[in-house]
């Protein structure tokens, strides 16, 4: 692919350019619409991600907290990202952005984004090698983080209006002191909160508008990507509901892409355009949104679906998954997930089920209910939405 | 506000309280001072010599306990502390000669080492596990060595054999006191060595205190934020280290505080002509007078430091302004 010679090794041009010409071809491509393969999407893409691995600490003592993960992300897209706690995908993004503190290291793989410059060239930025230099002059401006905690986020001993103030400072020079105060009070004015909030500080604020405050943040510079690190979890109900709504219309109003990781299943199946699903450190499924839901096809994420109630939508039974996630320094043998797993075989524990592509239905599977099978396997048994335990699977196939 | 008011009333009841206790402790303490005084002198001295002194130090007068106390009050309120008996002289006078060579050595040495500790301390902090971490057993070594030691090791070494530093006393025996340069830059000259030995003795504390909390606050949400947002390594530090320095303030204040009365040593070593080296002598001599006013000044300076870190902590730290519901 004629792609792969932007990519760039060497630590000294990490930054190399694609022509303004393919940005006009990429501007013409995304008013067509969008086909996957084509060598198009693959520009129109801000994130690239190829067999990213994640280790804790070195030596003997390593865990792999995330295992050779690859996915793409385009641009003004949502990816969701779902698994519990320990399943590697906080740790994932943190990698991506550089973010991830010691012992965690990058051990394979690589990121590329795609960073849209002002002149309306394209830039790919190899994450896993640029230095800092570089990378402090995507943070922020091509790519924001909004965390779990906007308690802790946001620094307790100053004021709302001086983390705006510090953003744009760094980032936007030219603009003057009265710039700035015109631009938080619109940035605050987009999340719904009024522009007194400014002058507080985070404690005198309340959870739901702290987290306001910090989408207001993240969108400051409008960023390509903004990456969402449980974003809704430390909320309650209801603001989580209006939190996701202002996603929901400031997305169709900027149109930045945005990674959104979580926990609960039926919140992404409503915002994200597609979805992993994690376990021990792995993508085990990737689907659209809408498929995953509607045909889960990995027995982990029926049972993540079955273990929160939707946000809309007809009522059902919650009988989440038993077991816990495992300790990665001690993976179960085969597949990670089969000793929770009610479909369990024999197979599962001796050998581990690749990631499949399945191109027909434009989804990816790792799971050996799902291989060697001429025709796609009936994820029938899976949609049902209930786990029947130890169903002999070999005996449904064979009545087919 | 109200959270003001209320804190400066309780400042005045606690300096009440520690006036009143001034006024009493001599007075429930076995000995007398003119018993003492009487001692010292020799020969014959006659009911009429003793009731003499008693009035030449104010203590003439029969009075009730209650009525002394305020006579006590009226003349604190006049800053009169009265005659210090060993010396001759109002003990507000002697005070205005010595407090200020002790706060200058121990203001000075305390700021200095709080400053160079902290800048130490939030590198250390930020860089830890590098080799600079070597610094700090370093440092805790000279805190550990009794200052005395360490301060005459010093004196010996730098002062009388390198000849490095002046030795002895706070100015030249060639100055006359006075504003000019010439008495101000030898006060300093020797000013040097008591303050790099105290430095030297203290820094430790300020420097793992900072650099804990450092490392403590580098694992913060919002130190990770300052990083994505792109800042520059140095605001970013700036974030962790704004947040990390909240209890090397607090424990400043009570440095300050003690700038008065923890300079005994110091002032023995390098013949300091300051308040430590006063009070040693005021309580060898059963000086009351002059105990009592050294002792007042003392309460009300570590007093002064507490609400000087009040505010401090106050204007640093914003959730420290929310009011409690009574």
């Amino acid at each position: 692919m004629s792609y792969e010679g932007v990519r760039v090794d060497d630590a000294s041009a990490q930054v190399s350019d694609v022509t303004a010409n393919v940005t006009a071809n990429v501007a013409v491509n995304a008013t067509a619409g969008v086909e996957p393969a084509s060598e198009f999407s693959k520009r129109l893409a801000v994130l690239d991600v190829t067999d990213f691995s994640v280790d804790y600490g070195v030596g003997d003592a390593t865990v792999r907290a995330v295992n050779e993960v690859s996915f793409s992300l385009e641009r003004s897209r949502v990816l969701g990202v779902a698994g519990e706690s320990g399943s590697g995908k906080s740790t994932l993004v943190y990698a991506l952005t550089r973010l991830l503190r010691a012992p965690g290291v990058i051990s394979g793989g690589e990121a590329v984004l795609h960073v849209s410059r002002e002149d309306g060239r394209v830039e790919a930025l190899n994450m896993t090698t640029a230095s800092e230099a570089a990378l402090r002059s995507v943070r922020w401006s091509h790519v924001s983080i909004v965390l779990q905690s906007a308690l802790n986020a946001l620094n307790p001993v100053l004021r709302v209006r001086h983390e705006f103030d510090e953003v744009l400072k760094t980032h936007r020079r030219e603009m003057s002191r009265a710039q700035r105060r015109a631009r938080s009070a619109q940035l605050m004015a987009l999340v719904g909160l009024n522009e007194d909030r400014l002058a507080r500080y985070p404690h005198e604020l309340s959870g739901g508008q702290r987290q306001r405050v910090m989408i207001a943040l993240a969108l400051a510079l409008e960023p390509e990507l903004v990456i969402m690190d449980e974003p809704t979890t430390a909320l309650d109900v209801v603001t989580q509901r209006e939190i996701i709504n202002e996603l929901n219309s400031l997305r169709s109003q900027f149109g930045f892409a945005m990674i959104f990781i979580t926990h609960d299943l039926s919140l992404l199946v409503e915002l994200a355009d597609e979805i992993v699903v994690m376990y021990a450190g792995r993508i085990v499924e990737r689907a659209t949104a809408a498929d995953l839901y509607a045909t889960p096809m990995h027995p982990y994420t029926l049972g993540l679906l079955n273990s929160f109630p939707p946000l809309s939508g007809e009522r059902r039974e919650l009988t989440g998954i038993p077991g816990s996630p495992p300790d990665l320094s001690d993976l179960p043998s085969g597949c990670t997930f089969h000793p929770r797993c009610p479909y369990a075989m024999a197979r599962c524990e001796r050998e581990t089920p690749e990631l499949v592509v399945d191109e027909r239905r434009g989804r990816s599977v790792a799971c050996w209910l799902h291989v060697d099978h001429d025709s796609p396997p009936t994820p029938v048994e899976l949609s049902g939405r209930r786990l029947r335990a130890t169903v002999p699977v070999g005996a449904r196939e064979e009545a087919q | 506000m109200r959270l003001v008011t209320r804190r400066l009333g309780l400042y005045a009841v606690t300096a009440w309280v520690a006036v009143t206790v001034n006024f009493l402790l001599p007075r429930l303490m076995p000995g007398n001072p003119i018993q003492t005084l009487i001692g010292k002198l020799t020969g014959q001295v006659t009911p009429g010599e003793i009731r003499a002194i008693r009035l030449s130090f104010g203590l003439g007068f029969h009075q009730g306990l209650i009525a002394q106390y305020f006579t006590y009050l009226t003349q604190l309120l006049h800053g009169n502390l009265g005659v210090s008996i060993t010396l001759g002289a109002t003990v507000s006078s002697i005070l205005r000669q010595s407090v200020p060579w002790t706060v200058g050595l121990i203001g000075v040495s305390t700021i200095v080492s709080f400053a160079v500790g902290t800048f130490a301390g939030t590198w250390l902090g930020w860089t830890r596990g590098s080799r600079l971490d070597s610094l700090i057993p370093t440092a805790t070594f000279f805190q550990a060595v009794p200052y005395f030691f360490l301060a005459t090791v010093m004196l010996l070494i730098f002062g009388s054999d390198l000849h490095w530093f002046p030795v002895l006393g706070a100015y030249s025996q060639n100055v006359t006191p006075g504003w000019n340069w010439t008495f101000v830059s030898n006060v300093i000259r020797y000013g040097e060595l008591p303050v790099i030995s105290i430095v030297l003795s203290s820094v430790a504390g300020w420097m793992l205190g900072m650099r804990n909390m450092m490392i403590t606050m580098v694992g913060e949400d919002f130190v990770l934020m300052a990083v994505a947002k792109g800042l520059p390594r140095r605001r970013v530090i700036m974030h962790a280290a704004r947040n990390a320095i909240l209890p090397s303030i607090a424990n400043l204040s009570l440095a300050i505080g003690l700038v008065v009365s923890g300079a005994l040593l110091v002032e023995l070593v390098f013949n300091y002509p300051g308040v430590g080296d006063l009070l040693l002598q005021a309580v060898l001599n059963e000086d009351y007078p002059l105990i009592q006013g050294i002792f007042l000044v003392i309460t009300l300076t570590v007093l002064a430091a507490n609400l000087i870190a009040d505010v401090a902590y106050f204007a640093l730290d914003p959730r420290t302004r929310t009011e409690v519901a009574t």
